[in-house]
Parts: C-alpha cells; structure tokens; sequence
C-alpha cells in the first residue's frame, strides 16, 4: 500500500480547470521573467566591470556564505536563525514544489519516470512539513521584531531628510515588508489548512489516511476538522477552495520576485558573488579614458554597484554601525544606497534610457544623494563590514565624491587642504624640509634611508611627523626601536603625506601624484621591510600602492613590537597594573584585521584590558576619517570621537584609553577634554605604555 | 569679447632660507612658489563672469604672466580652473623688473590681445607692491579702479559698477568707464578649485609664448634699466622684540591673567 | 634747496592720521635748505590747514576738488603740481586711494619709485627706501639710480605726527579740468552685526586663523567676556564668515584705536592686521608658531597651544 501512496494533486480537477491553472502558471513565469529581463537590463545599464579571481571560487565563498548565514547572524544571532529558518524552510518547500512539477510536467509524461510515491515521498512530506513549520516560526520572529520589538535600525526615518519630506521615512517600505511576512505566512499556512482539509476529504482512501502521521502538522489539523465536524464532502469543497487560493496567492509571489524585495534571493546572492574583499581598502582608479572622474550619473555606476542597491534588505545594520548616523549627521548608509536605488529604478526600468540630465544623481531631490551626506562619510568602513549582503558603500560614496571634488563642491577648509597638500606634501603646510625635524631631538641620529640601507624603514605619515603632540610619540617610537637594536631608518623630506585620506575624499589626481611620489622614494632606498605608526599609511601603502606599482612589505608598529618582545629584544621590566581599554583604529582592525597585536601587547605589559562594547570589526570610527580631519564638525553637535569617550568612561575604574594611530591620539586627546572627562582616565598610544613598562 | 587676467606666480621662503650670495636676494632653492593668492580671486571672478553670460562660449578668459618657465605651473593652474587661454612673456632682461616695468609688459600684452577688461590682483602676497595692475592702466591709459570687492560687469557694456574696499571697514560704489583695469581684492568671490586631475588634463592645453619682439619692447624697456626702482640688498629684520613669557602652560597662563588683571585694575 | 611734496589725504571730510605720518617722515627726510609742502584736495581744503600746520611744515597747497577721491583728478592735480613745483621727493600714503592712482603716476612722471616703504634715509646722498619682502619676512632696500626725483608711497602707522606748531605759507593750485572716468556712488558703511564698536574698545581679544574652525568661536567669545575683553578677528575668520566683519581689526577692517591691551590669539600678524593694532601699547600675543611676525610687535609673547593657554586662563577668571 506505501508503495502507491503519493502526492495528490490535481485529482477531481475538471480538464479545463487545469488548464486554467497552467494558464494562471505560466502567466506567473512570464511575469517573473519580464520582471527579471527588466533588472537585468538596469544593470547593464551600468559601467562595465570585469571581476577579478575565478568565478569558481567566487561561487564557493558565495554559496559558503549563503548556506551558513555567517553574514546575518553576526551581531544579531536571532535575526540570523529566523532568517535561517525562513531560508531553509522555502527551499525545501521550493525544492519540494519543483520536483512535483519535474516529475508531473517533464519526468512523467516524457520518461514515464515517477519518483513521487513510497517511501520517499512520505520521508519528503515530513520534511517539506518541518520546513513549513520552520518558515512560519521564522517569519513570526521577524514580525516581532518590526511589530513588537520595534529595533531602532528598522526605523526608516531618514537622518538626511526631514519630517515632511516626501522621502522621510518611506511608509511604502513598511507596507512592503508586511505584505512580504504577511504573503508567506498566509502561502506556509494555507498549505497546512489545505493539508489538513484533503486528509478529511480523503479520509477513506488508506494509502492517503494511514500515512497522513508523516505529515504531522496536516494530520493534526485533519483531527482538529474532523472534531469540529468537518464530513469528506464539506473538507473536499474547503480543499478545492484553498487549493484555489494558495495555489495562486503562491504563484503570484513567484510573479512578483523581481519586482519586490524578494528578489533579494537572487540580488543578495549576486552581490556575494560579486563582492569585493578589499572594496573599502582599495579604491578603484580612475581609467585614463574616463571623460570625468566618479560617479555623475546613475549609470556611471557599474553594474555590480547597481546589483549591490537591489541587494541591501533595509537590515539597518550598516544604519546603526555608522559613526556619522550616530552623532546626528546627515547620512545613513542605508538610505545613501535605498535612495540610489529608487533613482535607479524610476531610471533606468522603462524602456527607453531618460535623457543624461535626469540621470545626475547628485541633489536633493528625489532619490538623489546630496553633498552635506557624502560629505559626512568618515569611510571608516562599519558600514561595508557589517552588511549582509556585500554592499560596499564606500566606493560608491567616494566615486561621487570624485564627481564633488572635481566641481569643487566641498567645505572651503578642505579645498585649503587639499591645496596645501599639493604644495607642501603634508597636510601641515609645513615646509617640506622640517618633516624630519622631530628627530632632531632625539638623542641619536636617525639614519636616512635615502642615503644608507636599512633593514626597517619606518614610514613616519603626516601627523606622527609634524603633530607636536604625535612627535612626542615619534620620538619614543624611535627610542624603543633604537634600544631594541633594530637596523632602521626615514625617508625624511623624502617621504610625503601617504595619501590614504586623500583617496578617500575623493581627490584622485592629488593621490597618484602623492603615492607616485613616495613609491619612487620607497623604490630608491634599500630596506628589508616597511613599519608605519600610522594605519591610514599602512592601509594605503599595503593595499593600494601595489596598483601603482608598489609593492612594498609593511607592518604597523604592532607586529614588529610585537616580534621585538617575541624574540627578546624588548623586555617588560615594570609591568603596568593598568585598568585598560582598547580602541581598535578603523585602518588597522576593520580595514586590515590588525585586533590580536595591540591585545597582546597590553597583556604583555600586564595591563588589565577590558573591552568596550563596540570593540574590533564594531569598533567606533575616531569620526577623522575619509578627509574628515580636515573638516570642522558642526558646533554644538555630539562628535564621534566624544561618543566614544562617554562609552569608555562607563568602563568602571578604566585608568587608560589606549590607541594606536596618531589621528586618534589627536581626535581622543581632544575629545575627552571637550566631554568633561579629563581627570577620568587618559588617553595614550599604546608606545607610550610601552615605553613606561620598559624605563630607559 | 574677452577679460585677460594678468597673475603673478609669487614666492614664499621655505624655512632656514639664505640670501643670495650678492646680498640682493633669497638664494631661489628656499623659495616655494605658487599662484599669488589675490590672482585666485581675479581670474574666479572673470570666470563667474564669463560663465553666468548668456553665452560663455563668447567670452574668452586669458591668464597672462611675465616670468620664466617655472610659472607655467601657475598659469596651468588657471587654465585647470577654466582659462580659454593662457600667456607668459619672458625674456631673460625681464629679470629684476620692478612692477613699472612689468606693468609696461603687461600693457604691450593688453595692446595686442585687446580685451574688453583687464584683471589683476591687488597686490601679491610676496613682495605686495599693489602697483602693478594700476601702473598697467597708466601705460594703457585706461580707467581704473584699485581694492575692487564686488563687481557688477557685463561684458561688453560700457560701464561697471563696483565697490572698493576701504580702509576701516567703509566701503565705496562707483561707476567705471570700460574697458578698465581693476584690481581684486580677497574676499570678492570663493575661488573655485583646481582638481588635480584638471591640472593634469590643463598640461595638454598650450601656453603661448610671446618675447619682448613680440610685443615691441626693447631690453631697455624691462629690467633695471625699465624700473623706477633697485633692490640694493635684503636683510633680516630684528625681531622677537616681544618678551617671551616662559615656563609650563600654567605659569604663562598665571602671567597672562596677571598683565589682564593689572590691565583692569588701570582702568 | 629741493622740494618735499606731501600729499595729504582726507575722507568724508576728515583728515586721515596717515597724513600727519607722512610729515613727520617728510620731517625726518628734510636736508639743510629743503622745503616742505604738503597739498591737500578736497571741497573746502583751507578746512585742513589748522590740523596741517604741523612742525617743518613750509607751505601747504590748497587744491578745490571733487568731494572724496577720484583716481583720474588726483592723479592729473598731483602730476600738475609736480610739473609745477618738481619736487626732489614725493611722500603718499600706502593707502586704500593712493593704490588707486600713485602707481599710474608713477608711470606717466617718470620718477624713481616705491611703494609700502617703512623706512627711509639718505646713505652717501642717495635715498635708499626700505620695504618688506617675501610676506615681510625680509627687509628689501631700494635705491633709485638715475632718478631725479622720488615717489614713496609710506606705509601707516609708522611715523611719528610732529607736533602742531607752525605758520606755513597757503597757496591755491587750481584743479585741472579732468574728465573723470569713473563716477562714485555712495559710500557703503559695513554695518556693525552685533552692534560693537572695536574703535573705542579698550581690551581686545582676537582671534586669527590658529583657531582653526568655526566650532572654536564660541568658546573664545565665552573667554573674552569671562575676562572682560571685546572680540576682534583678523581677516581670514571675518572672510570665512565665523565673525562679523565689524569685528576685523586691520587695514581693511577696524583700526584699534582705543585699545591699551590687545591680546592676539592665533594671529600671525599679516602686514594689514598689524596695521590696524601694532600702535597699542601692550599687545600680548599667543601663537604656536615662534617665528609669527606677530611677536615682532608684541610686548609679551607666549609660545603654545592657544588652546591650552585658553583653557587655563580661563581658571584665573
């Protein structure tokens, strides 16, 4: 009897009623594929982009990422398991569905092969009903997360908009995302209901009834029915009705994927196999051939970028993670990239490409992204970390960056900047002369790397060699590696401004001319390795120099101390009893994954560290970033870096806030004063601990 | 129609600089030079001139210069910033020309390109002479109008209005007969910036070269013998004649609020 | 016996200071047997004669013009004048009108000339005239080969006003008929934003572009109150909108007229801030940079973090 037991289907359907249901089926796919070609055409409207790597590794990492849902679970494990149960629950529900339409439409009637019967087909009703049971708990959760727990970062209020503003915070978003639980719910119920109604109706068939325990939830429901007096007649008028209804309720959610969120699926698994490891890290050049630099018009995106706006699911994370967000200014990642994507669909779906005037991207109008937002861009990267989905935000706002720059279209300050920096080599407007004065007070001479070999040349960057407060580190830096015996030396007025800001606001031509310049400096000394207390330097000469033809070995001061205390050569003689924190620089951690060094050494100089609670990939951006140095915060406006300093001080008993990186000496040195919080604790780089646990 | 811009690549001492050897000048290693900061202004006024026309193709902007070929940075600078054309006069007899006789060159270059307007910076941030521009008009005998701080121009009307910036914070409008010279003075506008990458794609455009036979002037008519003026020599000022208050941020800050205190007590 | 032209200058019916400056340096100029004129053009110029009557003057020149400066009529009253009288030397202020018309007379009399000259003296018989160079970071003698006569245009604020005591000799030149080419309009006062007058100020605080940004303003405005001071600014923070122009002290902004204390913070001291303050008494200036040309008119200097300095002091009040 199991033997025959299979799937029912159509069963009492008339001729034609099937027929309709082919009709309303193949509508549906139509629908879907129109919608797809659609997509497809917006993002070839895009720029060309040629991948790099092999699209077989691509696809492994990105199914990786699929299957194991790495990327939604961090920082939020109970969205990443309800999405997890969503996901598994509609694959196989979707596998389980396909397969009845492989065997009935193509298997059956061509090979005469059934496979739909026995004991698989129970063992698949169990699982398909498990998976249904998964679908509906997953997707209650999220209805208690956006109904009852009301996260902050699902609140679609705009920090770049105002109340009033047609685009303020996007009710059609929240209708979306109801209509999208709601359809699935009511798709994963319905075909329980309908479950339960065909086993009352079937109830005197045994190969349907004395097996219905395989389907659990179906064989409950079919007792519930049969309790309240449901007959084979009534529960086989329900079972036509419902097979009606979720039949083509599910069918016009498969109509409507491309046209709604849902396509997701396919846009989130697209960016993940598109993405970018190093997006943030290393920029993109500008091509010779270019007319004009960045991003002027919505298809001088390319088609990746495109793709990454049709994949972000409003998750709020990157929304949330943003130090700009989070002090007031007005930008969000989220709506910098949903904003884009309502531009690029009222562009770029009709039929016929609008005229380039409409295409311009930068305003304040509809969909536009205005210069105050790109402008409060820090690129520090929580953003591009945190995304699910491989959104990398950071070049698209620095491509439009490059479109500002070249109109001028920034804080007069920064244009000083900018100008200074091309004139003098540093953003100091020091004479070019006076960038290895700080040594001059060392007692030692610094060898110059120009003239002699070195085993370590030490790459100084800007604040650590013109910042009087950051030379005071130099100097220390430089006796330690003195005392430590190491071989090395400077480029002195050889070396100029490293230039990993300067991309970063957007000034493209000013970067080549800057990491040009000190790669033919670099390239013209002899040296083994290249350390940097600075890891905006170290990012830039580590990531991005090689595209420039520089390839260069470098470390932050953290690894080689770290080596020098290894192998002996540093030594702790008066341990350090100090209560700790650490503060994760964004161009060391985030950018270049440099957390264990700094942890280790404080441990070596028995320090007690304790973390904040944005620590590592969530540290909290000093808000210098990105050119950001350079520009004055608004008055009377939290900053980044107070934030932080109000989240240390609630480390009970912290005696040190300890850096690594000269723009956060400054940034933090400044911002305790500014938050009241002198006296608290102190900021220190962590050189200067060590240099206290070693006295000379 | 046209508005020629004459700027000036200016030179500031970079640190522990020396004088020349002959005493009558920096030793040129110590000197850093860049486009004269008032210039900045001038040719972004010419260009918001040109560019809110009806027509901006009509309107020619031309930066011109005198100096040697180290100036070809500035004026590539201004042709980065949106200059139609650029221009720089140089003749070794030009060395030592005061601004008489720059003006007198700068005059000669007016002559043949013959704009509707000629602009210049106040003065320059090195030696800030604020001559030259009204020297120009003199040899020109064109109207003029110094320390200009908003401008009202059409190009091609024939009159300007304007308003020159006094001193004590007065202001004066007036009306001007064109074509005219005027000097620019800061502030007048928020010059535009020059990307690096226009900079680079401005290296393409040509720099015109025009000698003294050129313009027909004669070396006499430039250097020492064209000057009213002879650098006889240069010298370090005295200075520091302030009395340092030393010691830690507290005592200076002690120091400082006692001389206020006393200052109070006077009055 | 030579001649030392002096031309005068007056606006809105007022004597400008700069004029008895250019006397007193006429003054310290003056060789055995030289005469001293100075010529004053305005709508009632006998109105002057009093306040010019000063020690050394010899003769004063009365010219009936226009009412305020036109570059055209002066140029052509002070070119007749020299034509007239040929004068050795010329003194003109380096001032807003004279940069209107002395370079175009420099060119149209073919004298020796130089502008923004602070000092001068005769070495050997020859005038050698000494001005900045380089942003004033060094100083630049001329002489004037060849040139008979000699036009100075004097920088402000640098010479002393002799003292009122003489009975000068009045002439009248009549004033050239001259097609003006450009007509004035009106004179536009900048009006006080906040309603301060940094004229009569008696302590002044300003800050210059050591501060930085705009978020710095308010906490030295707190300061200038706690301690009692008006605010000024130097050009760069007035230009960039963070203070008011009213509050400029300098050439182009507001002269510190009745400052006794003057506490610069951040200045640099460029050549046309100094010009505004350098003659109060006690100037206190505050700058990280040692080498600001801010201390070479300071009495005290403090070398440090304004900022630190700022904040410190602020506990003293």
């Amino acid at each position: 009897m199991v033997a025959t037991t299979t799937r029912i289907l159509f069963e009492t359907f008339g001729a034609t009623e099937v027929r309709v249901f082919y009709a309303f089926g193949w509508a549906a796919i139509a629908a879907f594929a129109w919608g797809v070609y659609v997509q497809i055409r917006k993002y070839r409207r895009g720029a060309a982009l040629t991948l790099e790597g092999s699209l077989w590794a691509r696809s492994r990492a990105m199914i990786s990422m699929v299957l194991s849902h790495r990327s939604i679970d961090r920082r939020d494990a109970a969205a990443g398991a309800a999405h997890r149960l969503i996901f598994y629950g509609f694959t196989l529900l979707f596998i389980g569905t396909a397969t009845i339409t492989l065997q009935y439409d193509f298997l059956e009637p061509l090979f005469g092969i059934r496979f739909w019967q026995g004991e698989f087909y129970l063992i698949f009703s169990l699982v398909l009903d498990v998976a249904g049971i998964a679908l509906i708990a997953g997707l209650i959760h999220m209805m208690i997360r956006r109904g009852w727990m009301r996260l902050p970062k699902l609140d679609y209020a705009r920090p770049d908009r105002s109340p009033g503003d047609p685009d303020f915070d996007r009710p059609q978003y929240r209708r979306e995302d109801w209509a999208f639980l709601w359809t699935l719910v009511i798709i994963g119920s319905t075909g329980y209901l309908l479950e339960g109604a065909r086993l009352v109706w079937l109830q005197g068939r045994p190969d349907v009834w004395d097996t219905r325990w395989w389907s659990p939830v179906g064989a409950m429901l079919a007792a519930g029915f049969q309790e309240v007096g449901l007959n084979a007649g009534g529960a086989a008028m329900l079972r036509h009705g419902l097979w009606w209804f979720h039949g083509l309720l599910a069918l016009a959610f498969i109509a409507l994927i491309p046209y709604t969120k849902v396509k997701h699926i396919f846009t989130a698994s697209g960016s993940w196999l598109a993405r970018d490891a190093l997006a943030a890290q290393r920029l993109p050049r500008i091509a010779d051939s270019a007319a004009q630099p960045g991003v002027a018009k919505i298809t001088d995106f390319n088609w990746k970028q495109l793709l990454n706006l049709d994949a972000c699911t409003k998750c709020g994370r990157c929304h949330e993670a943003c130090p700009a967000r989070a002090v007031g200014a007005p930008l969000s990642p989220r709506d910098v990239i949903l904003s884009l994507r309502e531009f690029a669909h009222a562009t770029l779906e009709s039929g016929v490409l609008p005229d380039a005037a409409e295409l311009d991207v930068h305003g304040k109008g509809p969909g536009q992204v205005s210069m105050e937002t790109l402008w409060s861009c820090r690129t520090c990267m929580a953003c591009v970390e945190i995304c699910p989905v491989a959104v990398e935000h950071i070049p698209i706002i620095v491509q439009m960056r490059r479109k500002l720059v070249e109109d001028g279209a920034m804080d007069p300050l920064l244009t000083k900047t900018l100008q200074t920096i091309h004139k003098t080599g540093n953003s100091f407007g020091e004479s070019k002369r006076k960038r290895g004065a700080w040594s001059k007070a060392l007692p030692f001479t610094l060898k110059d790397a120009r003239k002699e070999p070195v085993d370590v040349l030490w790459f100084v960057g800007d604040y650590a060699s013109f910042d009087p407060r950051n030379q005071k580190v130099s100097q220390t830096f430089a006796t330690l590696m003195q005392e430590a015996g190491v071989d090395f030396g400077i480029l002195y007025d050889g070396e100029s401004n490293a230039g990993n800001d300067v991309r970063r606001v957007g000034e493209e031509g000013l970067y080549e001319v800057l990491a040009t310049s000190n790669i033919s400096a670099l390239a013209a000394a002899q040296f083994k390795t290249v350390v940097t207390t600075d890891p905006h330097s170290f990012n830039t000469i580590k990531n991005e120099y090689p595209d420039f033809g520089g390839k260069f070995e470098i470390q932050h001061y953290t690894t080689l101390t770290r080596e020098l205390f290894r192998n002996g050569k540093l030594r702790v003689t008066r341990p350090l009893k100090y209560r700790v924190t650490f503060h994760d620089p964004c161009h060391l951690g985030r950018f270049n994954k440099g957390y264990e060094a700094p942890r280790e050494l404080l441990t070596l100089l028995g320090c007690e560290l304790v973390e904040m609670g944005r620590c590592r990939a969530n540290s909290f951006c000093c808000g210098a970033g990105g050119g950001r140095i350079w520009v004055p915060d608004p008055v009377g406006v939290e900053k980044p870096a107070q934030n932080r300093m109000k989240e240390a001080a609630a480390i009970p008993g912290l005696e040190v806030y300890v850096v690594s990186c000269p723009k956060d000496l400054t940034m933090f040195e400044d911002a305790l004063k500014t938050t009241g919080l002198e006296g608290k604790f102190v900021v220190r780089e962590l050189i200067e601990l060590i240099r206290e646990a070693i006295p000379a | 129609m046209k508005i020629l811009v004459a700027v000036k690549q200016v030179a500031a001492l970079d640190e522990d600089f020396k004088i020349r050897a002959d005493g009558r000048d920096i030793d040129a290693d110590y000197l850093i030079r860049d486009l004269n900061e008032w210039d900045d202004f001038s040719l972004e006024e010419a260009m918001r001139i040109k560019e809110a026309a009806n027509t901006p193709g009509d309107i020619e902007v031309v930066a011109v210069s005198v100096g040697p070929a180290s100036v070809d940075e500035s004026l590539r600078k201004c042709l980065a910033k949106g200059a139609d054309r650029a221009l720089r006069v140089w003749d070794d007899a030009i060395e030592y020309s005061d601004p008489i006789a720059i003006a007198r060159v700068l005059a000669a270059v007016t002559m043949r390109e013959a704009p509707d307007m000629l602009f210049a910076g106040v003065q320059s941030s090195d030696h800030s002479f604020a001559s030259t521009g009204i020297a120009t008009a003199a040899f020109l005998n064109w109207p003029h109008a110094a320390v200009v701080n908003m401008l009202n121009y059409t190009p091609g009307a024939k009159t300007a209005v304007l308003r020159r910036e006094l001193e004590g914070g007065l202001l004066q409008e007036l009306e001007l007969q064109c074509p005219a010279v005027l000097t620019i003075q800061l502030g007048i506008n928020t010059p535009r910036y020059a990307s690096l990458r226009s900079i680079k794609q401005a290296a393409a455009k040509p720099i015109e070269m025009l000698s003294l036979a050129d313009l027909h002037l004669v070396a006499n008519d430039v250097g020492e013998s064209g000057s009213s003026s002879r650098v006889r020599r240069m010298y370090l000022p005295e200075k520091g004649r302030a009395q340092l208050i030393e010691g830690d941020v507290a005592t200076k800050a002690r120091r400082l609020a006692e001389i206020i205190k006393e200052f109070r007590g006077q009055t | 016996m030579s001649i030392i032209l002096v031309i005068a200058e007056q606006r809105r019916g007022e004597l400008r200071p700069v004029s008895l400056e250019l006397l007193g340096a006429a003054q310290t100029l003056r060789r055995e047997g030289d005469e001293v004129v100075v010529a004053i053009i305005a709508q009632e110029p006998q109105r002057f004669n009093k306040l010019l009557s000063v020690a050394g003057v010899d003769e004063i020149i009365n010219v009936v013009g226009a009412m305020e400066f036109a570059p055209d009529s002066f140029e052509s009253v002070v070119s007749g004048i020299i034509s007239e009288r040929k004068p050795e030397l010329v003194l003109v202020a380096h001032s807003v009108d004279s940069f209107g018309y002395v370079a175009a007379l420099a060119v149209h009399h073919p004298m020796g000339f130089a502008s923004d000259v602070f000092k001068a003296e005769y070495v050997a018989g020859k005038l050698v005239a000494t001005r900045g160079g380089y942003g004033q970071k060094v100083c630049v003698e001329l002489d004037f080969p060849n040139r008979k006569s000699v036009l100075l245009a004097i920088r402000a604020n640098v010479f002393k006003a002799p003292d009122p005591s003489s009975t000068p000799r009045l002439s009248i030149f009549a004033m050239p008929a001259v097609q003006n080419r450009s007509t004035a309009r009106e004179f536009i006062e900048l009006s006080a934003a906040d309603d301060v007058d940094m004229t009569s100020a008696e302590f002044i605080l300003t800050v210059g572009r050591g501060i930085g940004e705009e978020a710095r303003v308010p906490e030295f405005r707190k300061l200038a109150d706690l301690v009692g001071a008006t605010l000024g600014c130097s050009r760069p923070i007035a230009d960039a909108g963070w203070l008011p122009k009213s509050r400029q002290v300098g050439q182009s902004g507001k002269t510190a007229s009745a400052c006794k204390l003057y506490l610069a913070m951040g200045v640099s001291g460029a050549i046309q801030h100094l010009a505004g303050m350098k003659h109060v008494s006690t100037i206190v200036a505050v700058n990280t940079d040692a080498e600001a040309s801010i201390f070479s008119v300071a009495k005290y200097g403090i070398v440090g973090d304004l900022f630190e300095i700022a904040e410190e002091l602020r506990r003293h009040f």
